[in-house]
């Protein structure tokens, strides 16, 4: 059971979330799997908050905190994607990052 | 609270201000309620006024009430009221004028529209006034300066329908504002150098010259500034003629016994600081006041409108108190001659100004040769209170002005330079000219009126109504249609106010010794200077005898001499051209520089650089819209490669 109780095992797994988010974002053109990439990302970023909070940070609740804010901050930043994402579909008929070509300078 | 000198203290300033809210806020429209909420409002104070005025008379040291209303750093500005003999008489004189002027308007202005109005603007005028008056520091005196340059704003304007009533009230707030400036720049400088506006502690470190020379100088030189534009001192005296176009209780209160004279008895306030200034500075207020007296006795020797006279005739007068005051300073003497010369001018021009108010409500023009034709003289009470006041005016025992007059002229034969007690004497002599100029007009009427009388006359009778008086509404339901139908006598309340002006013009003159008392703490026996005393009263007799030749005399042509000089006689015509001067400044200097080039610099720089920012964006949003090329995921790709090469960077340069 060491495995769980050491800060590498959580920064490779933050690591790996983070890659696949990033993977995700760059590779994939449908708006809704990218924002779901970006979802992973801020996860992973939460995932080292808490993983240094635990085993490094000397006051007990810094990281908590901030995690906290991450999930308050990706919920609002969801609902104002999805909606953007609505009026995108309206607008082209189709959430493909492909066709929103509009403004190509 | 319990000690009566404080609530008194309070009373005088909060009574008159409740009574404008509530008159402005809840009872403009009952006038007879308005009018009687502001008339105790000020018979209170006026009481007041006169307890403490004997109760406190022998005062040694001031009584001064203050709290720290703004305290930074080392800078303290305090509120509250202060006390010493200079602000218990001005007090007496500001509260009984006032209330005597609010007796007298209840006739002058009955039936007006704007009744309740006019009552609420003459309370906001009191409470300012005494608030001035009794303030303990300069930065309350200064607010409450303004707060009576706004209440004289509302009353010169009061009838502002009139397109001129309205203009001249603008003129008067601009053209007092163009002084102020210079008198907040001067409160700053004392703030900065003393560290606070208490009147008490600047004027004892005043005499003590705690402060350089040169800052005193200057300090005293930009409140005068202050007080030039109040008091109506040359140049910035353009404005109290014009202001007569308001209500004439108002011209009698503000603008001849009390608010002007806020200004000359600021200098009165600060006379240990106008004294320690030195002789630069008061030579030059001796200048400013002696051309005053000049230039506005020689533009009432030509006036024909009876208020207009009065109108220069106060603002030679107050050039001659700030005379008296500059030449008391400089001679080392007391601040007696100028203040007497205020307390009694304020009992003799407001008797004066009401005096013109009962003609001109009767007549319905205010041009006394009108007047005269129709039987000015014929009102026996306001006639004989006129001339009583002209004699004061001219200097003629025993009225007031005699005395004050004779104390003003000996003040100025104590400097070694003489020119300015001629020009004095001179000022004495044109004076009783031009005010037994009116008198004599009014007394002794022509059988036949001369062609330009009776063409004035033909005018009014065919325009019906004489709007000569200033009511710009219709009002002949109203009762107050003056003219024709109003041929009755003059109502108590308005010849009442006169007969008590009329005693006290007769009496303070003998209140000398006991007013000196009372303002210096002792009496010394003037050495009456013989050929002075001689030299004064021929100059005044002078004058009334000129007057009697060009006027009175029933051979009289009424022509003026100066129509021996036709030059001369236009030049004061026409104001000394002052008028045309300040059109000429403000067209060509405030207008064609200041304003030009402001504005130049409005649209070209300020506007120009909002624009070059604007225009800047836009072109480099041009310039580097190839940037975006609508395809997402290479932005991102982008940014991620950034962040990367910042990211090993940073972990490189560790």
């Amino acid at each position: 059971m060491l495995i769980f109780n050491q800060l590498n095992t959580y920064l490779y797994l933050a690591l790996v979330l983070f890659a696949i988010g990033l993977y995700g974002v760059m590779a994939r053109r449908n708006l809704i799997a990218m924002l779901i990439s970006i979802e992973l990302i801020l996860n992973a970023a939460s995932i080292n908050f808490m993983a240094f909070n635990r085993f490094l940070a000397p006051h007990p609740a810094v990281g908590q905190v901030i995690t906290l804010f991450i999930m308050a901050v990706a919920a609002a930043e969801a609902a104002i994607a999805l909606s953007i994402i609505v009026a995108v579909y309206r607008k082209l008929k189709s959430i493909n990052v492909e066709q929103a070509t509009e403004l190509r300078g | 609270m319990g000690d009566p000198i404080l609530l008194g203290c309070l009373a005088t300033v909060i009574l008159p201000l409740a009574a404008f809210a509530i008159i402005m806020i809840f009872t403009w429209r009952h006038h007879k309620l308005s009018l009687a909420i502001s008339l105790i409002a000020s018979t209170i104070p006026m009481i007041i006024s006169w307890i403490f005025f004997f109760k406190l008379a022998g005062l040694k040291q001031p009584i001064i009430y203050q709290f720290d209303w703004l305290i930074s750093d080392q800078v303290k500005v305090p509120f509250g009221f202060l006390l010493d003999p200079t602000s218990l008489l001005m007090l007496v004189i500001v509260a009984n004028i006032s209330w005597l002027v609010q007796v007298y308007s209840v006739g002058y202005m009955g039936g007006d529209p704007g009744f309740g109005r006019y009552y609420a603007d003459l309370s906001l005028f009191a409470m300012s006034m005494l608030s001035i008056v009794i303030s303990s520091g300069l930065l309350q005196l200064y607010i409450s300066w303004e707060l009576v340059g706004l209440a004289s704003y509302l009353l010169i304007g009061f009838w502002y329908e009139k397109f001129s009533a309205s203009e001249a009230g603008k003129k008067a707030f601009v053209v007092t504002r163009f002084g102020d400036i210079g008198f907040f720049i001067g409160l700053v400088f004392l703030t900065l150098y003393f560290g606070g506006l208490d009147i008490h502690s600047i004027n004892t470190a005043a005499v003590g010259k705690g402060m350089p020379q040169w800052l005193l100088t200057a300090s005293a030189l930009l409140i005068f500034c202050g007080v030039m534009g109040k008091s109506a001192q040359f140049p910035l005296h353009v404005w109290l003629p014009d202001a007569m176009e308001g209500p004439t209780p108002v011209s009698a209160l503000l603008h001849s016994a009390t608010m002007v004279a806020a200004g000359v008895y600021l200098m009165a306030r600060l006379f240990p600081l106008f004294a320690a200034a030195g002789p630069t500075a008061l030579t030059i207020i001796l200048a400013i006041s002696t051309i005053t007296l000049i230039l506005s006795s020689t533009i009432g020797m030509v006036a024909s409108d009876i208020k207009q006279v009065w109108a220069y005739s106060t603002v030679s007068q107050l050039g001659f108190m700030s005379m008296g005051l500059a030449a008391a300073g400089l001679a080392g003497g007391t601040l007696f001659a100028g203040y007497f010369h205020l307390t009694t001018h304020a009992a003799f021009k407001a008797l004066l100004f009401l005096c013109a108010g009962v003609f001109i409500h009767h007549f319905g023009t205010n041009d006394f040769f009108v007047m005269s034709a129709q039987g000015g003289r014929k009102l026996y009470i306001p006639m004989a209170t006129v001339t009583i006041a002209a004699l004061a005016l001219a200097g003629i025992f025993p009225f007031a002005g005699f005395f004050s007059k004779e104390l003003v002229l000996g003040a100025l034969a104590h400097l070694p330079n003489k020119i300015w007690l001629v020009l004095g004497l001179l000022g004495a002599f044109l004076t009783a000219y031009y005010a037994f100029r009116v008198i004599f007009v009014m007394l002794f009427p022509r059988p036949q009126p001369p062609d330009w009388v009776q063409a004035q006359i033909d005018v009014m009778a065919s325009g019906g109504h004489g709007h000569g008086h200033g009511h710009g509404h219709e009002e002949e339901d109203t009762g107050h249609g003056h003219g024709h139908e109003e041929h009755h006598g003059v109502p108590w309340v308005m010849s009442l106010p006169l007969l008590v002006l009329a005693f006290f013009t007769l009496i303070l003159g003998f209140c000398q010794g006991y007013l000196e008392k009372f303002l210096m703490g002792a009496s010394h026996p003037h050495d009456v200077d013989l050929m002075l005393l001689v030299a004064a009263v021929g100059c005044a007799l002078g004058g009334i005898g000129v007057a009697w030749l060009d006027w009175g005399r029933p051979t009289a042509k009424w022509q003026g001499f100066l129509r021996q000089f036709p030059v001369l006689e236009n030049f004061f015509i026409q104001k000394w051209y002052m008028d045309h001067f300040w059109r000429w400044f403000l067209n060509t200097i405030i207008y064609g520089i200041f304003s030009k080039w402001f504005t130049y610099n409005d649209r070209r720089v300020v506007d120009g650089g909002v624009d070059a920012v604007a225009l800047g964006t836009i072109g480099s949003g041009r310039l580097l819209s190839f940037i975006q090329t609508a395809f997402l995921q290479l932005n991102i790709f982008f940014m991620v490669l950034v962040l990367a090469g910042i990211g090993i960077y940073l972990l490189m340069g560790r």
